[in-house]
């Protein structure tokens, strides 16, 4: 047997560059689901304070439902456990992917198929949607720079109508 | 497009993040086996189809994930309000 584990990612890891858009795969990072139905609960676990407003993002937490959370972490992060507090922490980093979207026609190519309004979508917001048929979670990092978290089974199909809107 | 103000999100969202869940304020018998065939069959199966005002449950299920109460006319597809589930029928 391979002492190596090689990681297979569903989609290329070379950068895809097109005319004011460029679409790259983020690096592993760590990813967990936070729930609880007081948030005061989750302060207390990670000593941070948690965004309260559904669609903000804070330190690397995005608030996506009255009980709900998303907390991405750097790989090799170890985060807190909360034993004897009514939370939940699930870990789900290898559920999802991350493409970054950069450049000028980031919001464009992304509203190819995602119904809500991108130009009017604040830096820092975070916010669970729909991508023609696939869930995503978008986050605006920066005025030309999206990321777009998705279920890995969904990439491949994800990353075709990406670069095929980015062509258009 | 119809916009849908999410009462949690507290914005209008596009349609197509949400399900409809079928009619709202229907709440289970708390005892079901004191109830005759009939009552339960009105429970599960018996539902309205008004032309016009109609309470529905949504779902926001590609956004913040909660069911709410909606009152749509089922004439126009226009939505009256939108409230939180467990508020009073409005």
């Amino acid at each position: 047997m391979s002492d190596v584990l090689i990681r297979n990612e569903p989609v290329p890891e070379t950068q895809y560059v097109a005319a004011g858009v460029t679409i790259s795969l983020a690096g592993p990072m760590q990813r967990y689901a936070l729930r609880a139905r007081r948030a005061e609960d989750l302060e207390t676990v990670f000593q941070v304070t948690m965004p309260r407003k559904i669609g903000a993002s804070e330190g690397g937490i995005a608030c996506l439902g009255p009980d709900e959370w998303y907390l991405r972490t750097e790989a090799g992060a170890t985060i807190p456990t909360a034993s004897g507090l009514p939370v939940a922490i699930t870990d789900i980093s290898d559920r999802s992917i991350c493409l970054v979207l950069e450049g000028p026609r980031a919001a464009e190519i992304l509203m190819s198929g995602c119904p809500i309004d991108l130009d009017n979508f604040a830096i820092g917001r975070a916010t669970r949607t729909i991508y023609e048929t696939v869930e995503v979670i978008i986050i605006r990092e920066a005025e030309d720079r999206f990321h777009v978290e998705l279920w890995r089974s969904f990439a491949a199909w994800f990353w075709i109508a990406m670069t095929t809107a980015a062509r258009h | 497009m119809i916009l849908i103000h999410c009462p949690y999100c507290d914005e209008k969202r596009p349609e197509i993040e949400f399900v409809n869940a079928g009619q709202a304020h229907i709440s289970r018998p708390l005892d079901p086996s004191s109830q005759t065939d009939e009552e339960w069959e009105a429970y599960l199966f018996i539902r309205a189809n008004p032309r016009g005002r109609h309470h529905e449950r949504w779902r926001h299920v590609y956004g913040c994930g909660r069911f709410f109460n909606a009152v749509r006319d089922t004439v126009t597809d226009k939505f009256e309000t939108t409230y939180k589930a467990g508020e009073p029928r409005r």
